[in-house]
């Protein structure tokens, strides 16, 4: 038995632990330092920069064509949505347009990248929290959508699909078929996922009044993507500069009202059915024609059967290749997509060589990683592990 | 509280639901597959690992030794070393792949003139030594004997030696959306 002075004499103190960047709950390589008064979070400091290769230094020593692998390995579970993000963003810098094909073929893909995304975050969001049959229902749906990804490229993840001024190869009619039926049994899918979480007690418990965000302060913070919009915040990157063919498809925005984990949780959820519309209205406008801007500004690799026929597409084939795209303007460009994470930006300082003398990747995961601590500072240490998981950050992206 | 609430509340209403979802996927075929020993075959034009097309006629390799492929390579592990023959023509002497450095980006098979290097769909390949990651030319050939084959080839360069004349023009049987009908 403990006397009353024996009480008054015990001290608490803050205990520091480190979590992460082993922690299978971080999401990869994030270290969270946190400062814990008993279960409650008093300060949380993420470390980053464990998965750093330096690919915007890369991207300077990489000619325009070459650099593309690069990005398939920022978000490496939405390759496809890089790619077209840095795609556009170096057309835009040499002022040309790929066809419309392509274009649609991008969005397409782009909207099953999202939801290939979209779906593992919320297999592992819901995992962390602990509702572990959401991941295995998930996962049959994400391998379905990287085997079309097999199919139609010849990789399930780095898929370097998006070639500058079109797409690598055209889609194939086994393709098309498989993504139509894909998009009408998934609807449903989703529905299943909802039919185990979205009133869950437990799950309803864990996420609701977490992590709240008003919208005001969302912004200065400078979150795109699902987790600012679930604060209320229509803001998207495919409605306000469209790009590709989003301008030609109909979809919603989908934003939610408190700003918490919930709220973020159901803006997702709707996003599943929005891309699905954005995938069908693809294929079923899905024009005919060339996949591949013709190369006029000197950017795209001449067709095959000519470059042992014809002088000139010999030798622009190996300038191409060997020093790159040589009519490139000087100047600098910025050019943002919206990525399954947020606005994935890519800016570009071009000197007028083959190389871009800058190339900087506003990766939305890095700004995400910066509103933890203001998530989970109050807040229970449970509950840092629902912070971590609604703000959706790969460290891929997020270190680069 | 009402009584839809309360209801909601004493029977868990919610978690029977999720439960009875559950029960009826149980009766459901597994989609799992037991991978050793059974193997799930690659999609055809699958970026695997790496081959040196045989040329039919000389049944030597068909690469001449341009060096694109070393030159577009991002992670830059292609090395070419050529040489002068006899009677003056160029011979590639040596041409080594280093496959753990590899990214399987493909670029090489695009920038290949003469289509003679390509990606089989062979994945299953891990060793205990990283000597056997380092492809030699002849180990090379033998993957496009063993993994690829003149069939398989002809598949592989339609999917992807591109940018050919079709894809900046109007090719015939483009894949179209054809009715809901015949998407099944």
């Amino acid at each position: 038995m403990m006397t009353d002075k024996g009480a008054a004499e015990l001290q608490t103190k803050e205990l520091t632990i480190n979590m992460g960047p082993q922690h299978p709950a971080t999401h990869g390589v994030l270290r969270l330092v946190l400062d814990l008064d008993g279960e409650t979070v008093v300060k949380c400091t993420p470390y980053i920069g464990y998965l750093h290769r330096g690919v915007e230094k890369l991207g300077e020593n990489r000619t325009y064509l070459t650099a593309l692998p690069l990005t398939d390995r920022l978000d490496y579970i939405s390759a496809m949505v890089n790619n077209q993000g840095y795609c556009l963003a170096v057309e835009r810098l040499f002022g040309i347009e790929a066809p419309e094909r392509a274009q649609y073929i991008r969005t397409m893909v782009s909207e099953m990248s999202r939801i290939s995304s979209h779906i593992l975050w919320l297999g592992t969001h819901a995992l962390d929290i602990g509702a572990m049959t959401v991941f295995l229902y998930a996962f049959r749906e994400r391998e379905w959508l990287l085997d079309l990804f097999e199919m139609l490229c010849g990789a399930r993840l780095t898929t370097s699909y998006a070639r500058v001024g079109g797409i690598r190869n055209d889609v194939s009619q086994e393709f098309i078929d498989s993504l139509y039926r894909f998009t009408e049994e998934f609807p449903g899918r989703v529905e299943e996922y909802e039919t185990l979480i979205d009133q869950n007690r437990i799950w309803l418990k864990r996420t609701k009044g977490i992590g709240v965000i008003e919208a005001d302060e969302a912004v200065n913070w400078g979150l795109t993507g699902p987790t600012l919009r679930g604060s209320g915040v229509s803001y998207d990157v495919r409605k306000h500069a469209p790009y590709d063919a989003y301008d030609k498809v109909k979809f919603d925005v989908p934003v939610g009202k408190v700003g918490d984990v919930y709220d973020r949780y159901r803006c997702r959820m709707e996003e599943f059915r929005q891309s699905n519309r954005i995938i069908q209205q693809c294929i079923e406008q899905l024009p005919v024609g060339p996949i591949m801007a013709p190369d006029a500004p000197k950017l795209t690799l001449p067709p095959k059967n000519t470059v042992l026929s014809s002088m000139e597409s010999m030798i622009h084939h190996f300038v191409l290749i060997t020093k790159g795209p040589l009519a490139a303007p000087e100047g600098e460009i910025y050019s943002a997509v919206e990525a399954p994470k947020g606005e994935l930006g890519f800016y570009f300082v071009s000197d007028g060589t083959g190389r871009p003398y800058r190339m900087r990747v506003r990766a939305p995961s890095f700004v995400h990683a910066s509103v933890i601590p203001r998530l989970c500072e109050g807040s229970l240490i449970a509950d840092v592990i629902a912070n971590i998981g609604t703000v959706d950050i790969v460290l891929g992206e997020c270190d680069r | 509280m009402t009584f839809k609430h309360l209801v909601k509340t004493v029977f868990l209403t919610e978690i029977v639901k999720g439960m009875a979802l559950t029960l009826k996927t149980m009766l459901t075929r597994p989609v799992t597959r037991q991978y050793p020993k059974e193997k799930r075959p690659a999609m055809p034009g699958f970026r695997g690992l790496h081959g040196l097309v045989r040329d039919q006629q000389t049944g030597e390799a068909r690469c001449v030794g341009c060096g694109l492929c070393a030159a577009i390579c991002p992670s830059k592990c292609i090395y070419i070393y050529t040489a002068d023959s006899l009677d003056h023509k160029k011979i590639v002497e040596r041409y080594e792949i280093e496959a753990l450095r590899c990214v399987f980006c493909g670029l090489c098979v695009e920038a290949c003139p003469y289509s003679a290097v390509i990606l089989t769909e062979h994945y299953e390949y891990s060793d205990y030594s990283r000597e056997a990651f380092y492809m030699t030319k002849e180990k090379l050939l033998a993957n496009w004997d063993n993994y690829m084959g003149w069939e398989k080839n002809m598949e592989y360069f339609k999917k992807f030696w591109h940018p050919t004349a079709d894809d900046f023009g109007f090719p015939k049987n483009q894949a179209v959306f054809r009715g809901k009908q015949n998407a099944r």
